[in-house]
């Protein structure tokens, strides 16, 4: 495979704002050199470009009547529709639970630093996901794929 | 920021008292990108006003199970995203059509237009053009299609779109990257710069 097979079939993931890191310096330094390669990378900014000017369509005339009709027709869902004996059926399950998490977890405390590092991924990965949101919300217009990622890569290296 | 997010905040709120003109400002900022999502999906302009409907009606009723007013449009994608799961299941719907169907080599007419003569931004603003953009999104896996119009239409993140869809953010990144260059290559000379 030659360098720029390579490098062509990262090109779609790096021109979504998909890479980082070492394989991302790669591909930006073989598109400064390489022609051919520069000319894909275009062609796949071009084919982004054209599909953020699509714009949305309207729904057909009348639907909010016939949503306003039919919403003023129906019962609502409450906030608390449980009945009593759902909670109380509820605390027996959740004591099931612990005590059954407690005989299996004693015996073998080694599964715990797993759960732990589980849970710290999981951390993460919310924080990523916030990041995502807070970029999204603060700047609607932009591409916001490519945007999430260099702030998550500024965070990082400074 | 929060400018937006707290107007929606506050109808989602009102819309939950009972306020049926609370939820249809709510209806009037999301219908078009509801519709057009469902649209993309189902390819069936009837089918898709039908959904949208059910997804705002679906979505009045179920308001008070939205946890975070300000998490709304993900929430309401989801909605709409499940309906067309259900018309799929049951059969109503096809989501997935074979390359022949839609394929646009039978019809590269505007594409072969669009390479001689005009500059750039004229391209770019033609209708037409646009209507085959659409036609080649068509022929996507129905995964690729929806985060496309989730992304460039409606312009959400992928931290988002992750939600809705119910994956990590890098496989909605996947899903985009891979799009991007099967409508490359179905777009063929229209994308292709030459003056180099
Ligand atoms: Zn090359």
């Amino acid at each position: 495979m030659s360098k720029c097979d390579l490098i062509r079939d990262r090109l779609s993931e790096y021109a979504v704002g998909g890479l980082r890191g070492r394989m991302r310096a790669r591909v930006e330094a073989h598109v400064g050199e390489c022609a051919g390669c520069r000319a894909e990378l275009k062609a796949l900014e071009r084919t982004g470009a054209l599909l953020d000017s699509l714009e949305t369509q309207d729904a057909p005339e009348g639907t909010w009547e016939a949503v306003r009709e039919r919403v003023l027709a129906r019962p609502r869902e409450r906030a608390r529709v449980r009945p009593r004996w759902a909670w109380a059926m509820s605390t027996v399950a959740l004591v099931v639970v612990v005590a059954v998490a407690a005989v299996v977890m004693v015996p073998r405390p080694v599964e715990r630093p797993v759960v732990v590092a589980a849970a710290a991924a999981d951390e993460e990965m919310q924080m990523t996901m916030d990041d995502h949101l807070s970029t999204v919300w603060a700047a609607p217009l932009s591409d916001m794929a490519a945007v999430g990622l260099r702030m998550a890569a500024l965070e990082e290296n400074g | 920021m929060s400018e937006e997010r707290d107007k929606v905040k506050e109808l989602v709120a009102r819309a939950r008292a009972g306020e049926v003109d609370a939820f249809e400002a709510l209806y009037r900022a999301h219908q078009g990108g509801i519709y057009t999502f469902l649209r993309g999906q189902v390819r069936d302009a009837e089918v898709a006003a039908d959904l949208t409907q059910d997804t705002f009606v679906r979505a009045w009723e179920s308001l008070a199970r939205l946890r975070e007013a300000g998490a709304f449009r993900g929430w309401l994608y989801q909605i709409a995203r499940n309906l067309v799961l259900d018309e799929a299941k049951s059969g109503r719907v096809r989501l997935e059509v074979p390359a022949s169907v839609v394929s646009s080599e039978e019809n590269p007419s505007v594409l072969e237009r669009a390479t001689e003569g005009d500059g750039p931004e004229e391209r770019l603003a033609s209708a037409e053009l646009k209507e085959e953009v659409w036609r080649a999104l068509e022929s996507l896996p129905a995964a690729q299609r929806e985060a496309v119009v989730m992304h460039h239409v409606e312009g959400m993140g992928t931290a988002e779109i992750a939600k809705v869809m119910g994956v990590r953010p890098g496989t909605v990144m996947s899903r985009l990257a891979r799009a991007r260059e099967a409508l490359r290559e179905k777009l063929g000379g229209y994308v292709e710069v030459s003056d180099e």
